[in-house]
């Protein structure tokens, strides 16, 4: 493992054990995120994004399970670590901040106070000093009036206030990772932007490392330095963002970016991939795109691909570029 | 004098948990509370009719006109001496209400406080923990839900050797907490999956703390709306349980002077008419207590 990494996740498996079969909805992934890096990991809806990130945290609940793999984060394995110890780093190294800003927070408390008592989880801070850091830390991820907002309740504060808000929890304790699972879904365009702007410069401040999960491209290419890309519970490419975004070698990879509108590009249709994702109790035998593939050829039915490097830091998961590399 | 410390201590102390850490917002929630309990006049008239049995049975050493154990004429009808007459042994009735008016309250009260002791502890355990400990307590839940009640307070109350207001008090407590735990444990299962938690979680908080600090305050509106409304259900039972002899007679609570009462029935109507009126007021005023306090209890629709 290289120095300069700061998370690394091998091979990791999630599965969810229901009555109907087991959903391997994390299926050996590998993921790796330097220090100061921003890693994006985009995929459809379903495809084990936010698993993933529950699993770098081990807050999978039954009837999910970790049941295999390695993540490895400063040096020391993550699944080998007892209950207690993770709880030392959730929200003290590794922090999250979640899609619904608005019920995330919990609405019996004020915003201050919520705040408050992550700092108070894992720092010792006096009753006094408390205050103070709180309308600190609420100031700096921008929020009016800080000190006369600490007294406001969760519904008394917009969308985008409330992620504001959440952000400041995340950053609360100075976390070396910040796992943003889709951070601006329910926010409008405006407020998006300004979250984005808040996260860029929170990354220079803090000098944290972030895991941006989401579905919006636009948003990824903008943020993120490096970008995986998950397809039914694997990761199918990974590579830096322009790489990605210029030459994409997975036919997953290149039928999403086409997807997505342009303007630079005149274009009469957007590209649409045929079928939806497998359901991953029983997914496709082989390589789990083939049957959506165009370039499916015989063996992709058959047998798994396994990622090759193509490039500088650039791996594909598919048949195409085995037989190149 | 208890029994109305009790009421009063218990609420104020769920309230205090909400907020530790500003003094401020303390005085506010319970001044939004009380903004909203205003605005229905049926809540304000459960609260006035609490208030008063509450004062009368506070303050009963000082209003009541007799000793309520003093023996006079027997069965005098009400008049201007004795306002609600006096009963088959010549005790004041008006003073023997008041002083009833102490236990059947302290045995509301302290019922409930019993149901949301097992109610919490049972509903909790099953709502956030889940799986084949709460197969088990739902089970139990279930089992004495669909035991006629009656019978199996009856029955349960013989086991004791003793006549006590307090042995009445247990057994309601022990077969009064099902619906309670029910509601505990389905708010639970329910604010265990919200994206607080898990952001909690995400925190590092434990799991003790999880459950309270932020689930428990989010359904503490619901156990005090629920606790209110059975303090009346618990009198009605001691009552009944009196009323067919399985009470102390040693403590006359409303129950026991209905007891006393039915057998003069159709000659001195005083007698068990009076009891009966305080209990359904009493009733009457938790009741409408507690529909006001649930409206009013919402936090995310605050009265402006």
């Amino acid at each position: 493992m290289s120095e300069s990494l700061l998370l690394n996740i091998n091979n990791l498996k999630t599965h969810f054990v229901l009555a109907e079969g087991v959903v391997q909805a994390v299926d050996g992934v590998h993921l790796a995120i330097g220090k100061e890096e921003v890693l994006g990991l985009v995929g459809e809806s379903g495809c084990g994004k936010s698993t993933v990130a529950l699993s770098i945290l081990r807050l999978i609940r039954p009837p999910g399970k970790i049941v295999g793999g390695e993540i490895w984060f400063e040096g020391e394995d993550l699944l080998r670590k007892s209950e207690g110890e993770m709880r030392e780093i959730r929200g003290g190294k590794i922090s999250m901040v979640f899609q619904n800003p608005t019920s995330s927070m919990n609405p019996v408390y004020t915003v201050g106070s919520q705040i408050a008592e992550a700092i108070k989880l894992h720092q010792d801070v006096q009753k006094r000093q408390m205050k103070e850091k709180v309308v600190e830390i609420l100031h700096k991820v921008g929020i009016p009036d800080p000190s006369k907002r600490t007294e406001d309740y969760p519904h008394e504060y917009s969308g985008g206030m409330c992620q504001r808000a959440m952000m400041a929890m995340a950053l609360s304790c100075n976390p070396k990772l910040l796992i943003a699972d889709e951070p601006t879904t329910n926010l409008d365009v405006t407020i998006q932007a300004q979250i984005l702007d808040l996260m860029r410069t929170l990354r220079k401040d803090f000098g944290a490392s972030i895991l941006l999960i989401g579905h919006n491209l636009g948003v990824i290419d903008e943020f993120c330095d490096k970008v995986a890309v998950m397809y039914a519970g694997k990761v199918v490419e990974y590579s830096d963002i322009t790489t990605i975004f210029k030459k994409p070698k997975h036919p997953y990879t290149q039928a999403l970016l086409e997807s997505i509108p342009r303007l630079d590009v005149e274009k009469e249709r957007l590209r649409i991939i045929p079928g939806t994702v497998p359901r991953l109790i029983d997914p496709p035998a082989g390589c789990r795109f083939h049957p959506r593939c165009e370039y499916a050829m015989a063996v992709c039915g058959e047998q798994e691909p396994t990622p090759v490097e193509v490039g500088r830091g650039h791996t594909v998961a598919c048949f195409l570029h085995t037989s190149e590399g | 004098m208890e029994q109305r410390l009790m009421t009063s201590h218990s609420r104020a102390k769920s309230k205090e948990k909400n907020e530790e850490l500003y003094e401020p917002s303390k005085a506010t929630r319970l001044f939004i509370v009380w903004r909203k309990l205003k605005t229905s006049k049926m809540a304000l008239a459960g609260f006035g009719i609490i208030l008063l049995v509450s004062l009368l049975a506070l303050l009963a050493p000082v209003i009541a006109p007799y000793d309520p154990n003093a023996i006079g004429r027997v069965r005098v009808p009400p008049s201007t001496m004795h306002w609600l007459g006096t009963d088959a042994m010549g005790r004041d009735m008006f003073s023997l209400i008041l002083y009833g008016a102490r236990i059947s309250l302290y045995v509301g009260v302290a019922a409930v406080l019993l149901e949301i002791l097992f109610g919490l502890a049972i509903g909790m355990t099953s709502g956030y923990f889940g799986g084949i400990v709460d197969e088990i307590l739902m089970r139990l839940t279930d089992l004495i839900m669909t035991l006629p009640t009656l019978p199996l307070l009856l029955v349960t109350v013989i086991l004791f050797e003793q006549r006590d207001v307090n042995v009445i008090v247990l057994v309601m407590g022990i077969f009064g907490w099902p619906f309670m735990a029910r509601i505990v444990r389905s708010e639970f299962l329910a604010l265990r999956e919200t994206t607080f938690v898990e952001a909690a979680r995400s925190m590092g908080a434990t799991p003790w703390r999880i459950i309270t600090r932020h689930i428990l305050p989010n359904i503490l509106s619901t156990i005090i709306v629920i606790g209110t409304m059975d303090i009346p259900w618990y009198i009605f039972w001691e009552a009944t349980l009196t009323f067919l002899g399985f009470g102390d007679p040693s403590s006359p609570s409303w129950g026991v002077l209905l007891w006393r009462g039915y057998i003069h029935f159709r000659m001195e109507w005083w007698i068990i008419t009076f009891p009966g009126l305080a209990l359904f007021f009493t009733s009457l005023g938790f009741n409408l207590f507690g529909d006001g306090l649930r409206d009013a209890l919402d936090v995310t629709t605050r009265g402006r």
